[in-house]
């Protein structure tokens, strides 16, 4: 026999439009066990947890069942109204009647009777769970960062300020990602470079930063405060340890290829520091240009460096890293406007994407900050593109949100450099930040034309054939317009980081509909992410400008520091145990579990579960033919129960 | 032919006392006399002088590979297999059931095997249709060519031209008729599981009498089980005494498998177990 309490709540009329809620208590009230049975506005705020708990204490209730919201919203307030009330807060089940019924349904009688079955089943599992106790674990004190752009920077500076360890892991040989390419930065126009090479030097003066640059991450093992991470230190074929950055060695290097820093506009040697400041200054090569690596023979840098730093035998080498909490922060990448061959991207030299532009202003650029065109000459006319691929169904149904400011800092910059008329086409303007709009004013001041409309199509203009054509509808006038110009600039889509599938299959992110990796809640957990311990902050989790991407990284800092300030950590008691005498040594649990939990005891025949590593998601009793695994708060008994429940109704 | 039975059983006999008294191995799985000529039985030999008693001729379907895993790990054994029992020897392995290490594979390159009940040679229609062993470390015969292949999925063709509702009414009228012996389980060599869901009783998972809901629950969950590791060896409906052609929905089941993830149960023990690996490139129609 069981006393149970059921209290359904109204969640205003989220929950109360499409399910009969009074009616939901009265039919909880009918099934055998229930003792009580209520239903409130918000089950959450401090009246609905104190009638709980009330509740408990009057009808001595010994188990509580919460209609209302995904556990994930408010399991915890819930569990807390049990454990201040004296009942063990695993005597708790929630039944979502909101994600799962309210909002995914418009008629009332419907989503009734999915409450009710849900409840039904809930009643069923309710009377069967048992006590549990949380486990308790030391926690790793120090941090990973992975993805040195400026919300890596900004994370990791913060961290080591307060005197944390952290590893910062930079796929690239340097740091700086994609704002070190930048010259202005939008909306005061301060220098890109005056503003973050202080920051990628304090990050390499730093004691408590250990800068891993030309790494990637390759496994993840563990969970929130004790996570092991494998690092992948690719060669660079320089000893950074001997070399003293005198760059004797790029000079003589006869081996050529593109710079990527430069998107593609210079050459760079094979090898190379990307760019002056780079972050470490100190070369790398790159073994697809290097002539030795290519033909056997040259080794001059070998032969000029004094400080015997050369190493062409050098391998990829790993090594494991134990941290509490992991930052996410691996940014963005343009999308490939060669696809829209509308806009003649890769075919027509004067067409550019915004980041080669960025190069061209940059005086540290390929042009030394000049705005001269593939063939050399300067520009007269200028068209800047905005939206290209996004707010676009076919390609990216996103805004990118900094296109088009980025496209006014352009427009700024174009006349502040040439002589050049410069059109805007575009949807509308989208300038919502702090001093945005003021930016924008200050832009249309300055002789700027803004045709509102769309670019359509780049051509070849017929009459001139070095100039190129310009297509689109004035939406303004309804005027269908064809303007000739020299150069067209491209605002394309920010996408996810191409390998941005293998960071979340790593760290076990989920990713939204682009692929940027999802957030705990759009709202209220904004950082986090479903994976325990691992947060977000930057691009890679939406486009952004500087600002919001260095706020959400010190909000990232923060949120990992609330983990590893804390030298222990509970962990839920939802583990699974293997009842030997039903295991026949299949292995299954062992190859399913993506947290390594279960291991195979030769000795006893058996599998067996590292406690400390499981995380309940179920997975292997799942895939266990013979039902030998329990798992805690979820047995096999309880599942079944629930589902005759759900089926009786 | 050109290799008779008769050879077959004077070589397996030969390695078998080789082995035995070389003490490569601790026992032989091999097939011996029956209560008649056409019923031979799986027979071990654990010495020299159990080695007269092996026994060779058309009607030796058994798979041997079910005995391996009665054994403690680490027991050296030799094995005679068939083409189809050397895939199930691959499965276990990849199962990590028995170790390569331990196992003399005695490969029987053999066409012409009856199923002692119609007399039929047993061809693609009811297993996979090959003839010659996929592992073996010694080769009993010569390898044999030039027989009649068939896609083991062939046979098909009439089952799938059925809708659901028609095959759900197929299957249960087929399974109805199942009188609950086990023997399919006891003669699958990947049933090894002790003890098996069905004989649990907390939870119990289905009702142990014959009748529809259990024994739809046994073969229903057996067939699931056995997803992506049946090796089509045929022997659990060659085993069932009331002829229910279980066959066919293991092989349904392994052809879905195959086309999803690329990968035929037992044929290399460089496979991972398929349906519990993950790869990035494994296809994600199961989720249609
Ligand atoms: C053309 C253009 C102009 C812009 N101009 C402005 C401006 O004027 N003002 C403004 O406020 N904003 C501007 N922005 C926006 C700005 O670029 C971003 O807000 C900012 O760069 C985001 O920083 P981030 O650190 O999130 O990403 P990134 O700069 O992309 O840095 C990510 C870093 O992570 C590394 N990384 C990626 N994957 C991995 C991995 N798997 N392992 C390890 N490391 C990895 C990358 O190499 C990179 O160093 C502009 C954007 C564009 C496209
Ligand atoms: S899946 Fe089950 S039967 Fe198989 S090894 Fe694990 S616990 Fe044992
Ligand atoms: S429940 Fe099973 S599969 Fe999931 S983490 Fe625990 S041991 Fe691994
Ligand atoms: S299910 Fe039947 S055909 Fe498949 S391996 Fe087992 S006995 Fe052989
Ligand atoms: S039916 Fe399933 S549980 Fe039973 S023996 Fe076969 S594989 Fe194991
Ligand atoms: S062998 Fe046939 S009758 Fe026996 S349990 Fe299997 S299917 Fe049923």
């Amino acid at each position: 026999m069981s006393r149970i309490g059921v209290f359904v709540c109204h969640c205003g009329l989220n929950i109360a439009k499409t399910v009969r809620v009074s009616e939901l208590a009265e039919f909880a009230a009918t099934l055998p066990d229930v003792v009580v049975a209520k239903d409130y506005k918000f089950m959450c705020s401090t009246p609905g947890q104190e009638m709980i708990a009330n509740d408990i204490r009057e009808h001595r209730l010994d188990r509580v069942i919460v209609t209302a919201c995904s556990p994930l919203m408010h399991e915890q307030t819930f569990r807390k109204v049990l454990a201040a009330s004296g009942l063990n807060q695993y005597l708790l089940t929630i039944v979502n009647i909101r994600e799962q019924v309210s909002w995914v349904t418009h008629n009332i009688d419907e989503g009734t009777s999915k409450a009710k079955a849900l409840l039904n089943g809930a009643v069923n599992r309710s009377r069967l769970l048992m006590p549990l106790t949380s486990r308790v674990i030391d926690v790793n004190p120090d941090v990973m960062v992975v993805g040195a752009g400026i919300a890596g920077i900004q994370a990791s500076l913060e961290l080591a300020n307060t005197g944390r360890k952290v590893y910062l892991v930079e796929k690239n040989s340097t740091i700086g990602g994609h704002m070190a390419q930048f010259d202005k930065t939008f909306p005061t126009l301060d220098c890109s470079a005056c503003i973050l090479t202080p920051k990628m030097d304090s990050v390499l003066q730093h004691k408590n930063i250990q800068l891993l640059t030309s790494c990637e991450v390759s496994e993840v093992k563990g969970f929130v405060g004790n996570f092991d991470i494998t690092i992948r230190q690719k060669a660079r074929y320089v000893d950074h340890d001997k070399c003293n950055a005198c760059l004797a060695c790029t000079e003589k290097c006869p081996g050529k290829s593109v710079s990527e820093w430069d998107e593609g506009l210079a050459k760079r040697k094979a090898i190379y520091i990307p760019f002056p400041q780079a972050v470490p200054q100190k070369p790398v090569i790159d073994r697809e240009a290097c002539t030795f690596f290519k033909k056997g023979k040259c080794r001059l840098c070998e032969k000029v460096c004094e400080q015997k730093a050369i190493d062409f035998e050098q391998q990829d080498t790993f090594s494991t890293v134990k941290v509490g909490a992991v930052i996410v922060a691996t940014g963005y990448d343009l999308m490939d406007t060669r696809d829209l061959i509308q806009y003649g991207y890769g075919k027509y030299p004067g067409v550019y994407n915004a980041l080669e532009v960025e190069r061209l202003f940059n005086s540290a650029g390929p042009t030394g900050g000049k705005v001269i065109l593939r063939d050399g000459k300067e520009p007269q006319a200028i068209a800047i593109l905005h939206c290209i691929g996004s707010r676009d169904k076919n390609s990216y149904e996103h805004c990118s949100r900094v296109c088009c400011m980025y496209s006014l800092k352009f427009a700024h910059l174009f006349k502040e450099k040439t002589s050049a008329d410069v059109y805007h086409f575009y949807i509308d303007i989208r300038a919502a930040g702090k001093g945005y709009e003021e930016f924008y004013n200050r832009i249309i001041e300055e002789d700027v034309k803004f045709i509102r409309g769309k670019g359509a199509r780049v051509a070849k203009s017929a009459d001139e054939p070095d100039r190129l054509m310009v297509e689109a509808e004035d939406t303004i006038t309804g005027k269908f317009i064809r303007l000739p110009v020299d150069m067209v600039v491209l605002s394309p889509a920010m996408i996810p980081r191409s390998n941005a599938k293998d960071i979340a299959r790593l760290f076990n992110l989920s990713t939204d509909k682009q692929g940027f990796f999802m957030e705990r809640h759009p709202k209220l957990a904004p950082l986090s992410t479903m994976s325990e311990g691992v947060f977000i902050a930057g691009v890679c989790q939406s486009p952004k400008d500087i600002p919001d991407t260095v706020a959400q990284a010190n909000g990232a800092a923060a949120e990992a520091l609330t983990i590893v300030v804390k030298d222990k950590m509970e962990l839920e008691a939802t583990t699974v145990m293997v009842n030997p005498a039903s295991c026949c040594a299949c292995q299954n649990c062992v190859r399913v579990c993506p947290y390594g939990a279960p291991f195979f005891k030769e000795d006893k025949g058996v599998s067996e579960i590292n406690e400390a590593l499981c995380k309940g998601c179920g997975l292997c009793a799942s895939v266990c033919p013979t039902g030998a695994i329990i798992a805690r708060h979820f047995t096999n008994d309880q599942v079944l129960a629930e589902m005759e429940g759900l089926m009786e109704f | 032919m050109a290799v008779s039975f008769q050879q077959i059983e004077e070589k397996l006999k030969t390695e078998a006392r080789r082995l035995l008294e070389s003490g490569q191995v601790s026992l032989v799985l091999a097939w011996g006399r029956g209560f008649d000529e056409k019923h031979p039985m799986p027979y071990v030999a654990k010495g020299a002088s159990d080695v007269d008693g092996i026994v060779f001729n058309e009607f030796c379907t058994h798979n041997l590979a079910r005995y391996l895993v009665r054994y403690p790990r680490g027991t050296k054994m030799a094995v005679a297999v068939k083409a189809a029992d050397s895939r199930a020897v691959v499965q276990l392995i990849q199962e990590d059931k028995v170790k390569r290490h331990d196992l003399v594979i005695l490969g029987i390159p053999v066409y012409g095997i009856k199923n002692p009940k119609t007399g039929e040679i047993i061809d693609g229609k009811t297993t996979c249709g090959l003839y010659n062993p996929v592992l073996y470390d010694i080769l009993i015969a010569e390898e044999v060519h030039g027989q009649p292949v068939s896609s083991p999925y062939a046979v098909l063709a009439e089952y799938e031209a059925m809708d659901q509702d028609a095959r759900f009414a197929f299957w249960k009228k087929e399974l109805d008729r199942c009188i609950r012996c086990y023997a399919c389980r006891k003669a699958c060599p990947m049933c090894y599981c002790d003890p098996c869901f069905i004989d649990q009783n907390k939870p119990k998972w289905g009702e142990k009498s014959p009748e529809t809901p259990g024994n739809l629950m046994y073969h229903l969950t057996r067939f699931h089980h056995l997803a992506g590791r049946c090796i089509d060896c045929g022997e659990c409906s060659r085993a069932c005494p009331v002829d229910i052609p279980l066959y066919l929905f293991h092989k349904k089941v392994a052809k879905e498998c195959e086309e999803m993830f690329g990968q035929a149960a037992g044929m290399s023990i460089e496979d991972k177990p398929v349906l519990v690996n993950f790869r990035m490139e494994d296809s994600d129609k199961i989720l249609e």
